[in-house]
């Protein structure tokens, strides 16, 4: 693995406002992120999975600590990032084509009236054809398959020409075939050296699919390799944890005296 | 009277091509302006943000008299009050943004009523309700230039910030783009908007002329591009068919354009041959028809 961290977290604690009693969503996290590596965010619901990647992004203020994303080498000064929202947030009936889609990763290196320059429609080509998606380029979004749909976004994301990946939730609502078909993509990623880091609900998903992973509930359990972070000892760790830390005064009430 | 005269004859009148040219320019942006909202989900909200002019129009009224400028300037404040308060409203109380929306606009409504009726006379409660097309002055004219000049500049400068933020405002804030600006942007254009057709459509009417053209194109187009392009062909189309025909039958000029406006919508709900009703129903009786049972 290479020497490289792409992405360092330096005792990030994130604090949502005071409605939640100043509940921090993340709470000293340090860990480094190596360049290339194939990562699942883990943990139980409200561990901060998604915590983790907005703040990545900069959309939620750090009460404290800090992210360093790029590192020494002269290619990773400065990585760009590309996100990949979840699927039922997408509008599928939107008048668009898979080719408008996949474009717009070109948008944000362009003047807001420029026209797409000729590298840019070479990259968006290049983008479809390396997830297949040549065929179905001028349908409808509405008319393509789950994993065709899944492959969109990504194909979005690499024509962007990012360098980190961050996925929230990939894998949710994708049939047998969809899950196969983003298995084997991922995997060829980490081959090529991406960084990708998904926030990933299930954990024989994450064991099937991932080679490392971060183990959170709301404070960092466990990271790197996968079979070193998912042992029994970790997992229960984590889940029992969430739930005291979701709910610490209530206590379980005694069977057998309800009214 | 040949169909030249027909078509011709009734914008001999001064205040024909007045009507003519308002409404004309006021589908350009309308059917511009439509299309995000409809996409954006926020179509229920912009009838809401028309209604709530009113008071705005009626306290400018009955100060200034039928000034463009203060009718102008009073919409204006009120829009801006109704979709402050309720944001304010969903963020200090237990109530959600909709209901703090739809609660804010019926009492704005009411007042504006509540004000134009201690007016001496009716008519003008009828005329910012409504629309008057006798109404429609050369400085109400030149207000449309301006706002459908503006709006139709704004999206041909930020068409693709506004194709962003209108299919995934996350990737749009994501990559750097300004998902606030965008979207306070859209509802500042649709109430410039909204007052400047008060002449013609009233307040009531007006979101017609922005809503039903998009609804009609989306109904037709699996492109951004030719959503827009098609939304403005419509919206062009049935101002000018509305105003013939309100010209021809005398009836209310904005009821009018919003009437052949729902001829358009009517015929692309049954007939598109995609998404209309038509084709799901007659797709339906195919596969029931595919289906054999065994006995």
């Amino acid at each position: 693995m290479s020497a490289h961290h792409i992405l360092s977290f330096r005792d990030v604690t994130v604090t949502y406002g005071r409605a939640r009693r100043g509940q921090p969503a993340l709470e000293n996290l340090s860990v480094d992120i190596a360049c290339g590596s194939l990562t699942a965010i883990l943990g139980p619901n409200g561990a901060g999975k998604s915590t983790l990647l907005r703040a990545i992004l900069g959309w939620v203020p750090l009460a404290r600590g800090e992210i360093r994303i790029g590192d020494q080498h002269p290619e990773h000064a400065l990585p760009r990032l590309a996100y990949l929202p979840q699927r039922h947030l997408i509008d599928w009936d939107f008048p668009i084509t898979v080719r408008s889609v996949v474009e717009q990763g070109r948008y944000p290196s362009l003047r807001p009236w420029q026209r797409l320059r000729p590298d840019d429609h070479q990259r968006v080509e290049r983008a479809l054809a390396e997830l297949d998606l040549g065929a179905v380029a001028d349908r409808q979004i509405r008319q393509l398959s789950g994993g065709q749909q899944q492959r969109v976004f990504l194909a979005r994301a690499l024509a962007q020409g990012a360098d980190i990946f961050l996925l929230d939730e990939p894998f949710a609502g994708l049939d047998l075939f969809a899950v196969e078909e983003l298995t084997h993509i991922l995997r060829s990623w980490e081959a090529q050296g991406r960084t990708v880091l998904a926030a990933v609900h299930g954990l024989d998903l994450a064991r099937r699919v991932f080679s490392h992973g971060l183990l959170l509930a709301t404070q960092l359990i466990a990271a790197g390799p996968l079979e070193t972070v998912l042992t029994e000892h970790n997992v229960d760790l984590a889940f029992r944890r969430a739930q005291c830390v979701h709910d610490p005064a209530a206590p379980i009430p005694p069977a057998g005296h309800s009214p | 009277m040949s169909p030249h005269d027909f078509l011709l004859a009734p914008f001999a009148y001064g205040f024909m091509q007045r009507a003519l040219g308002s409404a004309a320019l006021l589908g350009l942006s309308g059917g511009l302006l439509g299309c995000v909202l409809m996409l954006r989900r926020l179509a229920l909200m912009g009838d809401a943000l028309s209604h709530s002019l009113l008071p705005g129009i009626a306290i400018a009224y009955l100060f200034f008299g039928p000034s463009t400028s203060a009718l102008f300037l009073g919409a204006l404040l009120a829009g801006l009050l109704t979709a402050l308060g309720s944001a304010l409203i969903s963020r200090l109380t237990r109530v959600k943004e909709d209901a703090a929306f739809g609660s804010l606009f019926i009492v704005f409504f009411g007042a504006g009523v509540a004000i134009l009726s201690r007016l001496p006379t009716r008519l003008n409660l009828e005329h910012f309700l409504f629309g008057n097309i006798l109404g429609v002055s050369a400085a109400d004219l030149r207000l449309a230039g301006v706002t459908s000049g503006a709006t139709v500049l704004v999206f041909v400068l930020f068409y693709r910030g506004i194709l962003l933020e209108t299919f995934d405002p996350i990737f749009h804030r994501a990559t750097g783009g300004r998902s606030g600006l965008a979207h306070f942007g859209v509802l500042a254009l649709t109430v410039l908007n909204l007052v400047a057709a008060l002449q013609t459509m009233g307040v009531v009417l007006a979101l017609g002329l922005f809503l039903l053209p998009a609804v009609s194109a989306y109904l037709w187009c699996d492109r951004f591009g030719w959503l827009l392009a098609s939304s403005v062909a419509i919206a062009l189309a049935c101002s000018a068919a509305g105003i013939l025909v309100s010209y021809y039958a005398s009836i209310a000029s904005g009821a009018a354009v919003v009437l052949c406006l729902g001829v358009v919508l009517l015929a692309s709900l049954l007939c598109s041959p995609r998404y209309g009703a038509a084709a799901r129903i007659l797709e339906y009786i195919r596969e029931r028809r595919g289906i054999r049972h065994s006995p």
